[in-house]
């Protein structure tokens, strides 16, 4: 056996511990306390923040709540995308994302926290009010002919049912992956993994339902009588591009800090990169079918949808989405050699998520208004609260467990993963 | 199992040498030694695995290929011709309205665009992959070696060729040996090895893309004469089919018709219409009926089948209320046409009319207004004819036809 020089032979019995000796800077520790505070303290005065601003507007909460919305949802957007990525990697059993995948189950596991974010959406619609949605209304439901139809499913009612059923279910997924995976660190069992793996199939299915059915309770329903039956692909394909670009900065900033630094290589990031861009394409593929369906069959009750979004301002701002969320970063994504440089990567990763949340306000904000750009500083305050919060509690999740699965069998492999 | 390894294979030394062959057992052995081959300097040398070998293109020294500048190339290309292509076939050359469009009109031409970028970017990657590898490669020296076959299996193999200006069959040997390879032999450059294709293969390839050109010529030539000939009929079946159609004769018939009538005192399963009052609104004396048939039993849901029925078949015309007032009039009306107005379903006129008679209008027409039997059945034409008896009340209607909840609300 002498000549067996190479590190992806022999199944290694269960961990890592032959052969392959894991060192590498995999806990936050120290770091976690500061950092909690510091994020917490950021989102939780910008959300304040917020709530004082909005209630200056006298408009009855309705920019306040616009606002929110289109932070929420991008901020629901990396979450959700979070977790179905960990499903993807455990239903194909993925060498390459292994010492990636902690800090994806992390994040993921976000989502209770992101029920109690979503409350803000919920509540007024259970209180009748119909600054966001009118369908909250079940009077002016019935007064249209084209709603009234519409009303066994727009009702606050189901409404709250379902939003219990998609916030249950991805916090009880989430969960799961997390508390199986560390568990997992402990036993370094195979069989554990191949548990999660069978788990990720029917997880997967109903990943897909509930996000179609949540992106078009949540953003849909806006304007109750549009509809479009590839919209909750739209909004998916807005998550996987934006978690991609959200890990890449994610795993610098730790790398940044000393952890993690010798685990996660070049090859990691260009991986990360080539989803990035796969999905600008998926993104841009799903936007133009829905949009070319709609021009092509010309029927009032879907174009009203894309004519207010043609009109006025919002005109430019569809225009800006095509450039800057399609042709733009198409090309800057192109190449190898982008992909495979941190600081290239880490600029179309910052790219992404801005356009990504001018798509969200693109969305949402013509609903609230026609005619002018509803810009306020309130979208920015509900972004950085909503991202404050949310980092504090990753890090919060964070701060005792190891920042990469280290009883993984395949972990040697995804460590010493090249591309070819 | 090194001891396995030999140095067999040096065999004759009449055949000029193409190269050393090395064999290894892993894919790690395999880039240790190539990363030792690529330290000394040596160009003319390959690997070959059973499979993509990560990392190997870096421990070989391999530079990045040019293939995605082609295929870039290619897509843009395609972009190119899929916009050129619709644009001249669309707008120019063949103008014609498609769903009220505009001649040039990008969105409906997306599709076309992307998929031939898509097309013209793989066959760049497919075709531009094969040139840059210098394939096809019809015979090779390794065709030979039978220790060379484990390659589509598990073996790994390392070659230098002795076309390589540092090749020195002593040196080059003990740098592969320090390499402790599985197995090493030299590769004789083999008798009579052609690496050409076989010359039919080119008069066949040539053939074949003459033969290729003549469709294009065919059409060329239709395109530049004109021909007194019918068209042809490539597939006759299908233009000439041995059936009648509706309406057509038949000189096989006396009466030459092609459509049959039925058997006389016959009549055909579910339509016996032997019910005068339920099918043609008439009493038996031949008068129109004043009352609803047997068969239509009042009640809220035929009402409210009568209602959605009239919405869909009456109100473009007649319009919601059944005063005559319906968008095509409306239409009418704005564009100035010269236009009819349906009759005022409310009218004092028809308000007297025997349900009977208005039960014919609906079924069989009246001066303008079409016949709508064929496409209502019988009882939804009652469940209209009662429908608009309550509209006509309706529009008649006194206070005291309130229920006594509602009156306040009017006064």
């Amino acid at each position: 056996m002498a000549a067996s020089s190479g590190n992806h032979d022999k199944k290694s019995p269960s961990g890592p511990s032959e052969g392959t000796t894991f060192d590498d800077n995999i806990r936050l520790d120290g770091a976690a306390g500061g950092l909690f505070i510091k994020a917490g303290a950021v989102g939780l005065g910008a959300l304040v923040l917020s709530v004082l601003l909005g209630m200056m507007q006298h408009d009855g909460g309705k920019q306040l709540l616009h606002s929110y919305l289109v932070a929420f949802m991008w901020m629901l957007s990396i979450c959700l995308g979070a977790l179905w990525w960990v499903t993807l990697q455990h239903l194909v059993k993925a060498k390459w994302s292994v010492v990636l995948r902690r800090v994806g189950e992390i994040l993921a596991s976000n989502m209770p926290l992101l029920a109690i974010l979503s409350l803000p959406i919920v509540v007024p619609v259970l209180l009748g009010s119909t600054s966001l949605y009118p369908w909250a209304d079940a009077k002016k439901m019935h007064a249209d002919h084209l709603l009234e139809h519409k009303t066994p499913y727009l009702n606050s009612g189901f409404f709250a049912v379902r939003w219990l059923i998609y916030f249950g279910f991805w916090a009880l997924l989430g969960r799961h992956f997390l508390v199986r995976s560390l568990r997992q660190d402990e036993s370094g069992s195979q069989e554990e993994l191949s548990r999660l793996a069978r788990l990720s199939g029917p997880a997967m299915i109903l990943v897909a339902l509930t996000l179609t059915f949540a992106a078009v309770d949540f953003l849909m329903t806006l304007d109750p009588t549009w509809f479009s039956t590839i919209f909750g692909v739209y909004y998916f394909a807005g998550c996987v591009v934006s978690v991609h670009s959200f890990f890449a900065l994610t795993f610098m900033w730790l790398q940044s800090r000393g952890r993690i630094a010798k685990s996660i290589t070049i090859e990691h990031y260009h991986d990360l990169g080539k989803m990035m861009f796969a999905f600008i394409v998926f993104w841009s593929y799903i936007a133009f079918s829905q949009f070319m369906l709609i021009w092509y069959a010309n029927i009032p009750e879907e174009t009203h949808w894309y004519k207010l979004r043609f009109g006025g301002p919002w005109g430019a701002v569809s225009w800006t989405l095509v450039i800057c969320h399609f042709l733009i970063p198409f090309f800057g994504l192109l190449s190898r050699q982008i992909k495979r440089n941190k600081k290239t990567l880490a600029f179309w990763a910052v790219w992404i998520l801005v356009i990504h949340w001018v798509d969200m306000y693109w969305l949402v904000m013509p609903q609230l208004s026609a005619e002018r750009l509803p810009l306020s500083l309130l979208d920015l305050t509900c972004l950085v609260g909503l991202v404050g919060v949310f980092m504090a509690a990753a890090v919060y999740q964070a701060r005792r467990v190891n920042l990469v699965p280290i009883k993984d069998p395949r972990l040697a492999a995804s460590v010493a993963f090249e591309n070819i | 199992m090194n001891e396995k390894a030999s140095t067999a294979g040096a065999a004759s030394g009449t055949a000029k040498s193409h190269g050393l062959l090395a064999e290894y057992r892993t894919p790690g052995a395999l880039i240790a030694a190539s990363k030792r081959v690529r330290d000394a300097g040596y160009r003319h040398w390959d690997t070959y695995t059973p499979f993509p070998v990560h990392g190997i293109d870096r421990a070989m020294g391999i530079k990045m290929t040019g293939l995605p500048w082609i295929v870039l190339a290619c897509g843009l290309l395609g972009c190119g011709t899929g916009i050129w292509l619709q644009w001249w076939t669309n707008a120019v050359d063949y103008a014609w309205i498609i769903s009220g469009k505009p001649f040039w009109s990008l969105p409906a031409n997306v599709p076309v665009i992307f998929e031939l970028s898509v097309l013209f970017s793989a066959t760049g990657a497919l075709f531009g992959m094969l040139a840059l590898n210098g394939l096809p490669h019809p015979s090779h020296p390794l065709d030979l070696s039978a220790r060379f076959a484990g390659v589509t299996s598990d073996k790994f193999f390392l070659l230098i060729q002795s076309s390589d200006p540092r090749f020195d069959e002593r040196e080059t040997r003990a740098l592969l040996q320090e390499t402790e390879p599985a197995g090493m032999e030299e590769l004789p450059e083999g008798p009579g090895l052609d690496d050409r294709l076989p010359a039919y293969w080119t008069y066949a390839m040539v053939i074949l893309a003459v033969l290729a050109l003549v469709p294009f010529g065919l059409i060329a030539k239709a395109r530049a004469e004109k021909s007194s000939q019918p068209r042809l009929h490539a597939i006759g079946d299908m233009d000439w089919q041995p059936k009648f159609k509706a309406q057509r004769a038949n000189l096989v018939f006396a009466d030459h018709r092609a459509m049959r009538l039925p058997v006389e005192g016959t009549v055909a399963r579910g339509e016996l219409f032997d019910d005068d009052h339920f099918y043609r609104g008439k009493t038996s004396s031949g008068a129109w009926a004043r009352t609803f048939p047997k068969q239509v039993e009042p009640s809220d849901e035929l009402m409210q089948r009568g209602n959605q029925r009239f919405g869909i078949y009456c109100t473009p015309c007649h319009g919601q209320l059944g005063d005559g007032n319906g968008m095509i009039t409306q239409r009418a009306q704005d564009i100035g046409q010269v236009w009819v107005p349906p009759t005022n379903i409310a009218d004092e006129r028809l308000h007297r009319q025997p349900v009977g008679q208005l039960f014919n209008t609906v079924s069989r027409g009246l001066r303008n207004m079409p016949a709508y039997g064929a496409q209502i059945e019988p009882m939804d034409r009652w469940a209209i004819v009662m429908y608009v008896r309550a509209l006509q009340r309706s529009r008649h209607a006194n206070l005291s036809d309130l229920p006594e909840a509602d009156r306040a609300s009017l006064k």
